[in-house]
């Protein structure tokens, strides 16, 4: 099966999860480092077991010209036509803190499923998946460091 | 809107945001400079393959190289967990430093950019560039004006220190300031979103999985037929990702490249918007040269002067415009007045004359000649006419008399008053021809018309005594001339002459006071000044200056003169009368028509008497050597012989070409300069067919004869005194 086959098959099954099970909410915290440049786009996003593209949590950046630099996120994401519905908000300053929440379906949690986020910065280096966090109940609260601009991201279920 | 307006008035309002883009502008110029220093620009003509295959040498993680405008080669890798960004060496692929995006702080970008407003303030950044162009657009229009068109461009700027500052600066930043404002409209264009640079998506693409090992960058196709020069990005397939590819930007356009096969997956041409985008990004930044940097930087850094020197020349102009206190709206205004001048002195006698009106009660209007009209208020019209020139109406006011000569009269008296010199021969013609148009349309006057010689405000004072008796009402006229601000100049240095008929004359030389650069730039004090300028000296006792052309420049160091005794002349007296270290008060006038042009074409001066002082002026700065020819015209060798000794040096240090004498008053002295002129036809003939430039100095009497000299003279050549004065090659100075 082809690949761009498949994302879609299991976006389809993750957005169907949800109406059979209960849901709950995700929030997402990622302290960005005094990194020295402008505010900085992040994609923040599912990826199910195999890596593939499952849905958009949060887009920082309203400028859709740039998105091409959050690499892994527009690449993954491109068949999802509902990427940015109602996910998208101000770039995040250095030093700043990015807080989102999320509806998340129960059935994704401990279901290998993995957080990612994708960052970039006007004229510094594009840093595709600077963090992952596998969605575990385990990994819950537990600060992960990112590679290049995220001193720190974090999710709370509740 | 005339040009001037339009500059004046922009430059003094989004000029000041135009400053702010300047400077930040200049200090952003710093980073291309510093880039250079850092990584030296090695040279590009090598396939990106071997640079490849270097970089992997050295950096064995790399994940991207990127080659910056400046052509420096930065590679990005991680060591274990941190990211890395070094400078290479594309000559041999070794490290040469840690890579810093940018020393600057990201604010001082962000300030010229978007003015730290986000998008609205790109959209104000954006018209501020507009406006630049503006700017220099009409400024280019306002430099052609005052020089005179495109081949006087480079010629000698004068004025006031803010003047020169602003022409002498435009003149050679002009052309980066409009390339600075062209292109950051470019960019803005694109970062605004009017123009989508590359609106295609990019292709979905992978590299096929085989499980055969990747092809190494040096023995791809694609970047082997790729020049490092060319190169923007290259984009290194992930160590974790089988499927990555390669993805490489170049000037050409961006391709993704199978990692294993090594086969273009994708190529997209760079559209022309992105080529155009690139280029001026590349003009406007200064990234890829850095000693273009250093022109933009101080490019940058000159609007600042451009701002400071225009807001105190628009100040001055502001402070010295006719400015009318009290003024009526002309609708409701019993007494109109209309004012026609061209130095601007006659609006002083118009506000004199207000006031005293004013004083009697009544609302009185003042306003230029050229809004000419009456109302059903008005009762009595006054028209205050200075006369330029031969007989001319001031500039402003050049149109009057058809406008005038148009109207219907009423039954509102219009009273006449002129102003003029009376050693011109065209004593007040305008006023006259305008006061017989007057007359001749039907209109009544309460008084016949009057001419004021050189603002004399004691005929002016009559002149209102006779003006209160037919009015019936008390008027008083006591006019005190607004003058330009003066100097105190100390006499230095004097040389006698007896003169032929015992008049005294002497050369005289004056010393100025020391000035600081403050009272320079507001034009205080002496202008920057060259021989054949005019000195106003304002005797003691009275407000009238006389005026007397300069023998010195700026560059001599002196303000020297040539004066001549006059008959019950007040200020010839009071200049003869003084001793050493007396001091006079005095002011600068430019004479802008009589100055030489900067050229190395052969000069004709005629000089009779002291007329000879600015033609002495111009030989002594003749430091290039141009082929200067003196006529010199006096009555007695012993007696009046002017600069005789300096003559007789210039001529020997080959800052004057020849020397011809005439002196009327002895025996064989050659009679007057127009005999000289005439007996040596066939070298003046010669020196005109060579375009020599002609300047002649003295009475107007002697100015006429040598005129009708030339006129007869040139006849052969189908040359004219008139035609020479049209091509500006003769100027007189008369007096």
């Amino acid at each position: 099966m082809s690949k761009p086959l498949l994302t879609i098959l299991a976006t389809a099954c993750a957005l169907a999860l949800p109406a059979l099970a209960h849901s709950r909410p995700l929030t997402l915290t990622a302290q960005l480092k005094n990194y020295g440049g402008d505010g900085a786009y992040l994609a923040a996003y599912l990826t199910d077991a195999k890596g593939a593209y499952v849905r958009t949590l949060w887009v920082a950046g309203g400028k859709a010209k740039y998105h091409k630099h959050l690499s892994d996120w527009s690449r993954l994401s491109a068949g999802d036509a509902k990427r940015l519905n109602g996910v998208t908000g101000a770039s995040v300053g250095a030093g700043r803190t990015l807080k989102v929440t999320a509806d998340l379906a129960d059935a994704l949690i401990d279901a290998g499923y993995e957080i990612r986020i994708d960052a970039a910065a006007e004229d510094m280096r594009d840093s595709p998946s600077e963090v992952r966090i596998p969605l575990s109940k385990a990994n819950a609260g537990k600060p992960q460091a990112g590679k290049q601009y995220i001193q720190s991201a974090t999710f709370q279920l509740q | 809107m005339s040009w001037k307006a339009i500059h004046r008035w922009l430059g003094l309002t989004i000029g000041t945001l135009a400053v702010v883009l300047g400077i930040t502008g200049a200090i952003l110029a710093i980073d291309p400079v510093q880039q250079a220093w850092q990584a030296p620009a090695a040279p590009g003509n090598f396939p990106v393959a071997t640079l490849v295959e270097r970089v992997a040498r050295s950096v064995p993680n790399a994940e991207e190289i990127r080659r910056l405008p400046s052509g420096a080669i930065v590679v990005f890798s991680f060591a274990g967990d941190q990211p890395q960004a070094s400078y290479v060496d594309p000559a041999d692929g070794h490290v040469l430093g840690a890579w810093q995006a940018s020393a600057l702080p990201r604010w001082v970008k962000n300030l010229h950019r978007s003015l730290l407003l986000g998008d609205a303030g790109r959209w104000g950044a954006a018209g501020t560039a507009l406006t630049v162009g503006l700017l220099c657009v009409s400024a280019l229009v306002l430099l052609l004006r005052r020089m005179g068109g495109w081949r006087r461009l480079a010629a000698r700027v004068r004025g006031s220190l803010a003047q020169r500052i602003h022409v002498v600066t435009g003149r050679v930043v002009l052309a980066i300031l409009c390339i600075t404002s062209l292109t950051a409209l470019t960019m803005s264009a694109s970062t605004l979103g009017l123009v989508t640079l590359d609106p295609r998506t990019e292709p979905e693409v992978f590299s096929v999985v085989t499980g055969k090992p990747d092809m190494p960058g040096a023995q791809l196709t694609t970047l082997q037929n790729l020049q490092v020069q060319d190169l923007r990005k290259l984009s290194l397939p992930g160590a974790t990702d089988p499927e990555d590819t390669w993805k490489v930007v170049a000037a050409q356009g961006q391709g993704w490249i199978d990692r294993t096969s090594g086969q273009m997956l994708a190529w997209q041409d760079a559209p022309l918007a992105q080529r155009i985008y690139d280029w001026a990004v590349v003009l406007h930044t200064g990234e890829a040269a850095w000693p273009w940097a250093v022109v933009l930087g101080l490019a940058g850094a000159s609007v600042l002067l451009f701002w400071l020197s225009g807001v105190v020349i628009w100040w001055r102009a502001r402070r010295q415009a006719p400015h009318i206190i009290g003024n009526t709206p002309m609708a409701q205004a019993d007494v109109l007045i209309f004012v026609a001048s061209e130095g601007g002195s006659t609006w002083g006698f118009a506000q004199t004359l207000q006031d005293a009106f004013v004083q009697g009660g009544h609302r009185v209007h003042t306003s230029a000649l050229e809004n000419f009209r009456t109302t059903a208020a008005t009762r009595q019209v006054f028209v205050l006419a200075a006369t330029y020139g031969e007989g001319q109406a001031p500039a402003h006011a050049s149109h009057a008399l058809e406008h005038i000569a148009k109207l219907n009269a009423s039954a509102v008296p219009v009273t006449v008053l002129g102003f003029g010199d009376r050693q011109f021969p065209a004593f007040c013609a305008f006023a006259k021809a305008l006061d017989q148009t007057l007359r001749a349309q039907g209109w009544p006057t309460l008084l016949p018309v009057e001419c004021i010689h050189q603002q004399s405000g004691q005929q002016f004072a009559r002149w209102g005594d006779a003006l209160a008796q037919a009015l019936g009402e008390p008027l008083v006229l006591e006019h005190v001339p607004r003058l330009p601000a003066t100097v105190a100049l100390t006499l230095v240095a004097r040389q006698d002459y007896s003169g032929v008929t015992g008049q005294a004359s002497a050369i005289m030389r004056f010393a100025w006071p020391a000035q600081g650069l403050d009272a320079r730039l507001r034009g205080h004090g002496l202008a920057r000044f060259a021989a054949g300028d005019l000195v106003g000296v304002v005797p003691p006792g009275s407000a009238v200056p006389r005026y007397y052309s300069l023998a010195s420049g700026w560059e001599d160091g002196f303000v020297e003169i040539c004066v001549r005794q006059m008959s019950g002349g007040l200020c010839s007296t009071h200049l003869l009368g003084l001793q050493m270290g007396d001091s006079i008060s005095a002011f600068i006038r430019s004479n802008p028509g009589f100055a030489l042009p900067r050229s190395r074409r052969p000069v004709l001066l005629i000089g009779a008497g002291t007329g000879v002082a600015p033609l002495a002026g111009f030989i002594r700065r003749n430091d290039r050597r141009s082929p200067m020819h003196l006529y010199f015209g006096g009555r007695d060798p012993a007696r009046d012989f002017y600069f005789g000794p300096d003559i007789q040096r210039w001529l020997a240090e080959g800052r004057l070409a020849t020397l011809q004498t005439a002196f009327s008053r002895v025996p064989d002295g050659g009679g007057y300069v127009q005999d000289a002129l005439r007996r040596d036809a066939e070298r003046v003939r010669d020196l005109v067919a060579q375009g020599a430039i002609v300047r002649v100095c003295g009475s107007r009497a002697m100015a006429q004869g040598v005129a009708e000299a030339l006129d007869s003279v040139l006849a052969p050549l189908d040359w004219s005194v008139s035609a020479l004065k049209a091509k500006e090659r003769y100027a007189e100075d008369v007096f």
